[in-house]
């Protein structure tokens, strides 16, 4: 059980600038998800943290002990890998007892630990078979088995389920959450699925391009996203955005968007004439009937039924809309529809900071 | 059952065409270097495809140690053996070694030694003969084993040492970052993951260091000279000295030096086979 503070970090590989001074604190006990897209510098700040890579700049601390020069070894950490890193040569009982065996524990202490684990993960029948023997699943637990039986201060994942596919996927995320419940070791999760991130976390780091985004709960993330770039990466389907200038008029406001549509504001900061893009998720939008003053003209282009909702694809302006309905709307490709905007539902943002204009 | 198709007569048809010429011209050698040892000294050169009177004889001047040229032959048979051992185990020490430090510490300039290694041969072994003779003589080692067997490792190092660079760089890096992770130290990590990995290579490798040294000749000469410390190899060449070659004598020992790389060849060649690394990462 340990805290984990970044401060100030930065990597550069060679004169490439990959992490540009992020700093954030992460508690005792806490399921932390960084997630962003590829190349955003999550692997490598999480192999920071392993020890498997220098810092070039600032300090990593666990429990408030620097670990900047603290081999991986002796950080007490374990470690997931997203190809599983298992030692083809030994049986899944010797991988998961390797590194206690590497620490001379007492060969008692080991079994117990190890069978402690493989009830844990369900592992017992697999415990003398070797790691070409197991299904991807099974690979991916003993790997887990491996981190568990340390009983280290700290988990790291790096993109563990990506390997799966997609049915075994969804279990496993219930599995490692539920470990997490269980044993309340501080963990860190890095991914670049937002799905997994959101429904994993305890808080969630939004990483891009060697930068935090944003920090925060995974439903803060969500009903207020900082800036542009968290809106369209948490949420799926992604957020409706629609480039276009406010107007303010008699206490009133809305977007105007090129190709003619007026996108409701409730209340709104920011400037008469600025350009500003209009955020919407799908869900908070809908059908309205013709003439309900406020809704925005529409086309249909596409109709996607998956049973439990409905996603239409739309065109308003010139611009291309997602609405998620959660009913089975009667629409078809053509027809004209006006949407209504949920009010208090919209997230407006300054088109060149990308930054939330606050209302 | 399926009957063959005509594409895969004609396959199999060509490849007996290529394949049978290609075996008879291969043992063709070694019939008639096994005819030799099986015919008697007037029938040697009969020209006959086997012999009228075929007899073991040679097989018991040869193990009885009864000809002039032979009375060492047992001693001189294990001195085969043990250079061609040593020079397998050294090489393997030095190349494995090399290897681990190369592709896995990644120590810096590691490559360039490598290379500069491998540079050596573009001066054919023959002409580095005497260069050779001359460093062992200042090192006094001439008329050692330990001069055939250095020289021996430092001729198959190079090509050793890159041949299981080459089979180390295809090993998952993460083992080792995982290992690192387990709080191994470079040398648990070289002992107890890298060479049960590396276990096919460096059989490979070891037979081949061996072969090398248990065939050679020119350097085998060069460096030894006392009867009782050269190989087997250099006795048989010894034979040519004589006016009147005992041929049939000559090829039986010659088929007797050929069966140990033969045996070795057959017990190594299962652990040849790769696929030792499936189930570590998912690629």
């Amino acid at each position: 059980m340990a805290s984990v503070s970044f401060k100030n970090i930065e990597k550069s590989f060679g004169s490439t600038k990959v992490i540009h001074g992020i700093g954030f604190d992460i508690k005792d006990g806490e399921f932390m998800v960084l997630v962003g897209p590829s190349g955003c510098g999550k692997s490598t700040l999480l192999r920071m943290l392993a020890g498997l890579e220098e810092i070039s700049g600032g300090t990593i601390a666990i429990d408030s002990k620097v670990v900047n020069d603290v081999e991986s070894k002796d950080r007490d950490i374990a470690m997931v890998f997203q190809s599983y890193a298992l030692y083809p040569h030994m049986t899944v009982a010797d991988n998961m007892a390797f590194s206690l065996k590497l620490r001379k524990a007492e060969p008692k202490v080991i079994e117990e630990r190890v069978s402690r684990a493989a009830k844990i993960l369900n592992l017992e029948p697999y415990l003398a078979r070797y790691p070409r023997e197991l299904s991807g699943g099974q690979r991916q637990r003993v790997a887990m088995g491996r981190a568990i039986v340390r009983d280290p201060k700290v988990f790291l994942f790096d993109e563990p389920l990506s390997n799966l596919d997609a049915k075994l996927r969804v279990a496993m995320r219930a599995e490692i959450k539920s470990l997490h419940q269980r044993l309340k070791t501080t963990t860190v999760y890095v991914t670049h699925d937002q799905v997994e991130a959101m429904t994993m976390a305890d808080r969630i780091v939004v990483m891009h391009d060697g930068r935090v985004e944003q920090i925060g709960t995974p439903l803060a993330l969500y009903d207020r996203p900082d800036n542009l770039f968290v809106a369209q990466f948490i949420g799926s389907p992604a957020m409706n955005v629609i480039n276009g200038t406010l107007r303010r008029a008699n206490g009133s406001a809305h977007v105007e968007a090129p190709g003619g549509p007026r996108w409701p504001l409730a209340s709104a900061a920011g400037t008469d004439g600025q350009a500003v893009a209009y955020g919407v998720r799908p869900e908070h939008l809908s059908l309205a009937g013709s003439g309900t003053p406020g809704t925005v003209a529409a086309e249909v282009t596409v109709v996607e039924p998956t049973g439990a909702e409905t996603e239409l694809l739309l065109t308003a302006g010139d611009a291309q809309i997602v609405l998620v309905s959660h009913g089975r709307p009667t629409v078809n490709p053509g027809d004209k529809v006006n949407l209504a905007v949920e009010p208090g539902m919209v997230h407006v943002f300054d088109q060149k900071s990308g930054a939330r204009l606050a209302a | 059952m399926k009957l063959p198709t005509l594409k895969g007569v004609a396959t199999e048809a060509k490849l007996l065409l290529i394949g049978v010429p290609v075996l008879i011209w291969t043992l063709l050698p070694v019939y008639h270097m096994f005819l030799f040892s099986i015919s008697p000294k007037e029938s040697a050169f009969g020209g006959k495809l086997w012999p009228e009177h075929p007899t073991l004889h040679n097989f018991e001047v040869v193990f009885g140690q009864k000809h002039y040229y032979l009375s060492h032959f047992w001693l001189q048979l294990w001195n085969s053996l043990l250079i061609a051992v040593s020079v397998g185990v050294l090489t393997l020490v030095v190349a494995t070694g090399a290897a681990f430090a190369i592709s896995r510490l990644k120590v810096r300039g590691g490559r360039t030694v490598m290379n500069l290694a491998l540079f050596t041969y573009f001066i054919p072994a023959a002409f580095l003969a005497v260069p050779m003779y001359k460093t062992m003589g200042t090192y006094g080692l001439l008329n050692n084993q330990w001069a055939l067997i250095l020289a021996m490792v430092t001729i198959a190092s190079p090509y050793s040492i890159w041949v299981l660079k080459q089979a180390s760089d295809k090993l998952p890096y993460e083992l080792d970052e995982a290992a690192k992770m387990d709080g191994a130290s470079p040398l648990q990590l070289f002992r107890l993951v890298y060479v049960p990995l590396m276990l096919p290579s460096l059989v490979a490798i070891g037979t081949y260091s061996l072969l090398l040294a248990w065939n050679e000749y020119l350097y085998a000469f060069l460096l030894l000279s006392n009867d009782r410390q050269i190989t087997l190899g250099v006795a048989l060449g010894n034979f040519l000295a004589a006016d009147d070659s005992p041929w049939e004598i000559l090829m039986t020992v010659g088929l007797i030096y050929a069966l140990p790389p033969a045996a070795i060849y057959y017990t190594f060649k299962r652990y040849m086979v790769g696929g030792l690394t499936a189930g570590a990462v998912k690629s």
